[in-house]
């Protein structure tokens, strides 16, 4: 027992018995009850009086709200490439990284689905995207690429939380058997699925596991395609434009392992689980927001390239007003915020400091936002008919819903982290006893 | 294009003798002799129930539906009444279309000799004067509400008091009357009490033209210009295609002139000299920007030149140029010419310019000039000084509002108060309502009888197509209860007026009046006069800064400030809705560091003026021009708090040009809610341009994956923007026509305005004199629209007669359509702005026109509801719709005829001619999505004449 209570590996089984930091955690709590009550109350005036609250006009009729959804789909997609790519390849290191990432996931899905239901001019009928039978003998319009997208995202969501929930069966069963109230034994033998850990349990887990690992890789670059045909598939100069799928995907999966990076950082400092988020992982998370960065880059090289390159005024109208109109502080910020800091990742050193990680991750996070921003106002703001040009600015109801968009994310993440296991601790545990069969081999 | 003809009704007439009423009514027919009261209760039908139950406060009144529809009604189906609205005291003939008693649009009378169913905003908009919540209801004393019956008795005092002074000390101030009746009874009036006087104030009306007429003919004559005859015209500052009273008429007749020249018959030219930028200048194949000091000199070195002088010396170089070349334009058409200085300029420039055209063999063709069709009063001065000798005892203003209309300094002001009891009969509880101790309501033209003439003196009869909805009273009622009458009724007082003249025949011709909408044969005879000597043309002092105050093109000199639509419709040059700016030359701005938007301050001895800053391309450097008609204190809701009061900056004297002392930053900022901000075309061809005769080149063939279909009928729309002068009109009628809400100047600042029709402006050029384009942009209905690949609930769908439809009740509210949308045509309910409407704006909805809810997003529908009529009435008739049987709202309201509307499928049809027409263009034509609107391209002066 003694030996256990060192065991970095049960001490996550740990946490929510014996939380490490109870504390900063009632503070980060505290904060994002705060930030959840701001959501309700900005919800509440949205639904009101209508989405006219916020500050969108004619021609920028989406706005802050479709940025957002964009923004947290994006960091949503990391979770599930960590988790589902290195579990389907094999790599081990994922175990010290899957869960969380998970977590993550599935609350900026959410957060990010709530987003364009919000948007509509009469949310409670967003249920008119689905396809399914009804009175009115209508079927969605297939060729709509929000039609697509609503699927997108519900599958997505669907995919996320159901990928979440397989991979924490067994540790649900082992904190069933670890606990000691009868509430917390009730819960997690409810959640655990009468998990009693045979093999044959083990061979079926194994396969929806891989399965649904399998189907959540494509996934995501559904996901992303169907959000970057909302804009590409329309005439809308600066949006049309074949790369939007690939170059989304890219920014996505940037933004996602930025949020991994500050969440990994944050956690291992906060729960002292240095031995288990090695340096290693560190390096690793510095080594794919850095390519990841940099096939970003390319993005925004081979937009500006083929808008030159098309010849088409329009086109290089819309890019030269990203670079020097109205909104070129988005630009120039997404571009300073992505990729200046970024270059310290070069460095060994940078990569397995957590601190600096952190605040790259940081920096990421807010110049990716930055883009989204660019992308979807600079395409409106001035696009066919001079006459129609018009500034958007957002209202103090949209940037408060944003806020409260992140309490929405953080109080049940904050919950996940008090409660749940935050790592895999049996496929650490398989990890580490692989090792050691190897080592003994 | 005019509409087809509707059948037109009668008001519903008490007189069970006529035989049409018998045919339309044979319910009525068999009924004895009643009273018009009892026939208006009876018919319910068209006038007091269902719909208007929640407007009418009559006290005897019980609203109940239909339990047994009145004989003849059929609920649904619209009635149209020919009748008329005023603007400045003249006609505005019109047909009104009722639904069940209530009228919901009004078009033009495409019978009536001078309009020809022309008509302009201010006709549009009559509409919701009549229903404007904010009437008068009841009369009032000492600005607190009272009771007909005190009223009344105050009036039987008062006649008792002037029957035993014979009239001494009473006076009657009006705006401009050409109301037979009316002026019967004030000579009634004169007649009972010769010691009575009467007089005139009409802020933006034709006296200065009259005086100008007394100088140029030694009469004071009225003169209206025919544009449709005159091949050349050169205007000193005359706004003659801008807003006013004469827009429909003068605009109508441009528009014909520049057809036939287009065709190939004489010329269509169009000289300019102007401070500040109008739709005229717009048009002008020389425009020739002069400060308002320069228009004297410009007058005498064009006189000059038509005498063979060559230019005079005293014009600079590009002004003897422009005279020169005014000159020798004038000389080639002789007979077809017209030289005309604007309302503003001196009265001495506008004499020479009558002479001019004199001369020039203009009279009898492009210049009509008759006796004034009505006889004015004395003036505004004359009252005021009478008033401070204390020789008023009894002021009764009759619908004007001169506390508001005249300048801050005159001394009328404090004349006013020095008359012991002031009565005031107005629509509205106003600026002058207020300072009177009596006020009682009038009623609308719409829901009273009466007549008024228009300006060649053609006389409409004004038939109530409602019953009055807010109590008010109609002005002959009100006079003829002054005068003691038996009979007070409005009607009778109007039947009496023409009984005399028309004799016998005067049933068949009152009933012909009503259903024709006006009086054939009553237009003033012209005449023509000799022309005196040219008078002496002084300088004017140069000054540094020159003021020029103009009507605005919305509000006019403020009578219009409650009406939300108006307010809400965007200038025709600046696009500002919701009050006015200040106007400055982009030269003035760099000097000063003024940027749009900034406060100014406007200095002239002691009155001051505050107001936005507006950089205004074209406008001479040293003008600055505002406007009058916003700054109302009080005049309902909508008028009272937008934009600052012109009138105070004003002289005592009234002029409307001259000298400023200053004008200073505040400080502070001001929102301007324009609808468009950007005024270049930003190197695109949204407005095309080509020579006379010469196609434009063919587009280019762009790729589709399939064979485009061919929708029969497919409805389509083409736009001349070589006609479009910008009037707004098609704006206004769209909004009527529908039920488009008005959405407050914040809502349009950050880009809200629910307009389906707009018309954009474009400069292109330098910025000191730049050319200037319009453009309606309605929904393109395009082919291949991108709104209805965007939408994921198939809201936005297309029909089969190419319509591109828009399903309200299936949105749910994306935008995608919006965003996708190139022409931004698409408006979105961003809030319920409907729901809290009062009953009055109601009642005025179009029963054809879904109203739409919070969260939908709507658009032009090609007036969807009017091609499912003629659809329903072909049916009936087992026939094909025919041309021209499907009228937009926006079509039918144009002054210019510049919106033609039909089956393109069909080759014959007026839009395929049109379409086929080598001036035809789409807008955005790369964005590849095959519009059904296309425009005709606006042609160029001709080349070898514009040197």
């Amino acid at each position: 027992m003694t030996d256990a209570a060192l065991d970095p590996i049960d001490r996550i089984t740990r946490i929510p018995g014996d939380f490490p930091a109870p504390r900063a955690w009632w503070i980060c709590f505290g904060v994002s009850l705060a930030l959840l009550l701001l959501f309700l109350v900005s919800v509440g005036v949205l639904l009101v009086f209508g989405v006219g609250v916020w500050g969108n006009n004619i021609p920028v009729n989406w706005g802050l709200a479709i940025v957002n959804y964009v923004w947290f789909l994006g960091i949503g997609h990391a979770g599930t490439l960590i988790s589902a790519l290195l579990l389907l390849t094999g790599t081990t290191r994922r175990n010290a990284l899957n869960r969380f990432a998970e977590a993550m996931t599935l609350f900026s899905v959410i957060c990010a689905g709530l987003f364009p239901v919000l948007h509509l001019g009469r949310p409670w009928l967003f249920y008119w995207m689905a396809p399914y039978p009804n009175t009115m003998t209508v079927w969605p319009q297939f060729k709509s690429p929000l039609a697509w997208d609503f699927f997108a995202v519900l599958i997505y969501l669907i995919g996320s939380i159901l990928f979440w929930y397989l991979g924490a069966i067994p540790d649900f069963a082992a904190m069933r058997d670890r606990s000691r109230s009868r509430f917390a034994q009730v819960a997690f033998g409810l959640a655990a699925l009468g998990w009693r850990g045979e093999a044959r349990h083990w061979a079926r887990w194994r396969q929806a596991y891989r399965l649904v690992a399998a189907l959540a890789v494509p996934l995501v670059f559904g996901v992303t395609a169907s959000y970057a045909l909302l804009f590409a598939a329309g005439p809308v100069p600066g949006w049309a434009s074949g790369i939007f799928p690939a170059y989304f995907f890219c920014g996505a999966i940037f933004s996602g392992f930025a949020v991994v990076a500050i969440i990994a950082v944050t956690l291992r400092h906060a729960l002292g689980l240095g031995a288990l988020v090695t340096r290693s992982h560190l390096n690793l998370i510095g080594q794919l927001l850095l390519a990841t960065g940099f096939m970003t880059g390319y993005g925004y090289a081979a937009d500006a390239f083929t808008a030159l390159w098309s010849g088409d005024a329009r086109e290089i109208a819309t890019l030269h007003d990203r670079w020097t109109g109205a909104y070129a502080w988005s630009y120039w910020g997404a571009v300073a915020l992505n990729f200046l800091p970024l270059q310290l990742l070069w460095f060994r050193r940078v990569r397995v400091s957590p601190v600096p990680l952190a605040l790259i991750g940081l920096s990421v996070t807010i110049g990716m936002w930055l883009e989204r921003y660019m992308l979807l106002v600079t395409g409106l703001y001035r696009d066919w008919l001079v006459s129609s040009w018009g500034i958007y600015h957002a209202s103090f109801w949209e940037w408060a819903l944003f806020a409260g968009m992140i309490g929405v994310f953080l109080a049940p993440f904050l919950l996940f982290v008090r409660f749940l296991p935050v790592m895999s601790v049996f496929e650490l545990r398989e990890a580490r006893h692989e090792k050691r069969e190897a080592g003994h081999g | 294009m005019s509409a087809p003809r509707p059948p037109l009704w009668r008001a519903l007439d008490a007189d069970p003798s006529e035989a049409r009423a018998a045919r339309e009514f044979p319910a009525l027919a068999a009924l004895p002799p009643v009273e018009r009261r009892d026939v208006l209760r009876l018919m319910g039908a068209s006038l007091a129930l269902a719909g208007l139950s929640g407007c009418d406060w009559g006290p005897d009144e019980t609203a109940m539906p239909y339990v047994t529809v009145p004989e003849g009604e059929v609920v649904g189906e619209p009635r149209f009444y020919a009748s008329a609205a005023l603007m400045a005291g003249y006609a505005m003939p019109l047909i009104g279309r009722t639904y069940s008693g209530r009228p919901v649009k009004l078009e033009g009378n495409p019978d009536h000799p001078e309009w020809r169913g022309a008509t302009d905003v201010f006709l549009q908009a009559a509409l919701l004067d009549l229903y404007d919540p904010d009437r008068s209801r009841t009369p009032r004393r000492q600005d607190r509400p009272a009771d007909w019956a005190a009223f009344d008795t105050m009036l039987a005092d008062l006649r008792r008091r002037l029957d035993a002074e014979g009239g001494a000390g009473f006076a009657l101030l009006s705006g401009e009357v050409t109301s037979p009746t009316l002026l019967r009874q004030f000579a009634a009036l004169a007649a009972r009490w010769p010691r009575a006087r009467r007089f005139t104030h009409e802020p933006l009306g034709d006296a200065p033209r009259r005086e100008a007429a007394a100088r140029a003919f030694g009469r004071p004559l009225a003169t209206r210009v025919d544009l449709a005859r005159a091949e050349v015209v050169v205007s000193l500052g005359h706004d003659l295609l801008g807003p006013g009273p004469e827009q429909a008429v003068t605009a109508r007749g441009w528009a014909e002139r520049r057809r036939a020249w287009r065709a190939g018959a004489g010329a269509a030219r169009l000289f300019a000299a102007e401070a500040a930028p109008t739709q005229t200048g717009a048009f002008a194949e020389r425009r020739l920007v002069a400060e308002p000091d320069r228009l004297p000199a410009l007058a005498r070195g064009l006189a000059a030149a038509l005498n063979g002088a060559g230019a005079e010396d005293g014009l600079s170089e590009a002004e003897a140029a422009w005279a020169r070349a005014a000159a020798a334009a004038l000389a080639a058409r002789p007979g077809r010419g017209l030289v005309t200085a604007g309302p503003e300029a001196p009265a001495e420039v506008q004499a020479l310019a009558m002479i001019l055209t004199a001369r020039l063999g203009g009279l009898g063709a492009t210049l009509r000039v008759t006796e004034p069709v009505a006889p004015s009063g004395e003036s505004l001065a004359a009252l005021t000084e009478a008033a401070e000798a204390g020789e008023i005892t009894t002021l009764l203003v009759l619908d004007a509002n001169p506390l508001f209309t005249t300048p801050g300094a005159d001394p009328f002001r404090a004349a006013f108060e020095r008359v012991p009891l002031r009565i005031h009969l107005g629509t509205h509880r106003d600026e002058t309502a207020v300072e009177c101790q009596w006020h009682a309501p009038l009623t609308h033209p719409l829901e009273s009888w009466g007549d008024a003439r228009s300006r060649d003196g053609t006389v409409s009869i004004i038939q109530p197509l409602v019953r009055p909805l807010g109590g008010g009273r109609a002005p002959a009622e009100m006079l003829a209860r002054l005068l003691g009458e038996t009979e007070t009724d409005a009607r009778a007082a109007t039947r009496a007026t023409w009984r005399e003249p028309w004799g016998a025949a005067f049933e068949t011709r009152w009933t012909e009046a009503l259903t024709r909408g006006f009086v054939a044969g009553t237009a003033v005879p012209e005449l023509r006069p000799v022309p005196l000597d040219p008078p002496l043309m002084p300088d004017r002092p140069a000054a540094a800064l020159t003021l020029v105050a103009r009507p605005h093109p919305s509000v006019w000199d403020g009578r219009f400030a409650n009406n939300g639509w108006l307010q809400e419709t965007p200038a025709p040059l600046d696009k500002v809705t919701w009050g006015g700016v200040i106007a400055i030359s982009p030269a003035l701005a760099e000097e000063k560091g003024i940027a749009t938007g900034d406060e100014l301050r406007l200095t002239a001895g002691d009155r001051r003026m505050t107001g936005p800053a507006w950089i205004a391309p074209g406008q001479a450097r040293g003008t600055v021009a505002v406007t009058l008609g916003h700054g109302r204190r009080v005049g309902g809701q909508v008028a009272a708090e937008v934009g600052a009061d012109a009138f105070a900056l004003l002289p005592p004297d009234g002029a409307r040009v001259f000298a400023l002392d200053g004008i200073e930053k505040t400080g502070a900022r001001v929102t301007v809610a324009t609808t468009q901000a950007h005024q270049a075309m930003e190197g695109h061809d949204f407005v095309r341009l080509t020579d006379r005769g010469a196609p434009l080149p063919p587009e280019p063939a762009r790729a589709s994956f399939y064979d485009p279909p061919k929708p029969s009928p497919g409805w389509g729309m083409s736009i001349d923007l070589d006609a479009c002068i910008g009037c707004n009109a098609c704006l206004v009628a769209c909004v009527a026509e529908n039920n488009i809400p008005v959405v407050g100047k914040d809502l349009v600042a950050q880009g809200r305005e629910m307009h389906w029709l707009r018309v954009d402006r474009y400069h292109a050029g330098e910025p000191a004199d730049p050319a200037t384009y319009f453009q309606p942009v309605p929904c393109m209905h395009c082919a291949q629209a991108p709104c209805e690949m965007g939408c994921p609930v198939n809201a936005t769908v297309h029909d089969a007669e190419g319509l591109n439809l828009q399903v309200y009740n299936r949105c749910i509210g994306t935008r995608t359509c919006s965003s996708f949308c190139p022409y931004k045509v698409r408006r979105f309910n961003w809030f319920d702005l409907t729901g809290d409407d009062p009953p009055e704006i109601r009642a005025m909805r179009n029963p054809e026109v879904t109203v739409r809810a919070r969260g939908v997003m709507e658009k032009c529908t090609y007036c969807v509801q009017r091609i499912s009529a003629a659809r329903i009435a072909a049916k009936k008739e087992d026939r094909p719709i025919r041309d021209g049987e499907v009228v937009t709202a926006c079509q039918a309201a144009c002054p210019t005829e510049a919106i033609t509307f039909g089956d393109m499928s069909d080759p014959e049809t007026a839009v395929s001619r049109a379409k086929a027409s080598g001036r035809d263009y789409p807008l955005i034509p790369e964005a590849n999505t095959r519009p059904s609107t296309t425009y005709l391209a606006r042609v160029r002066p001709d080349p070898e004449e514009s040197a």
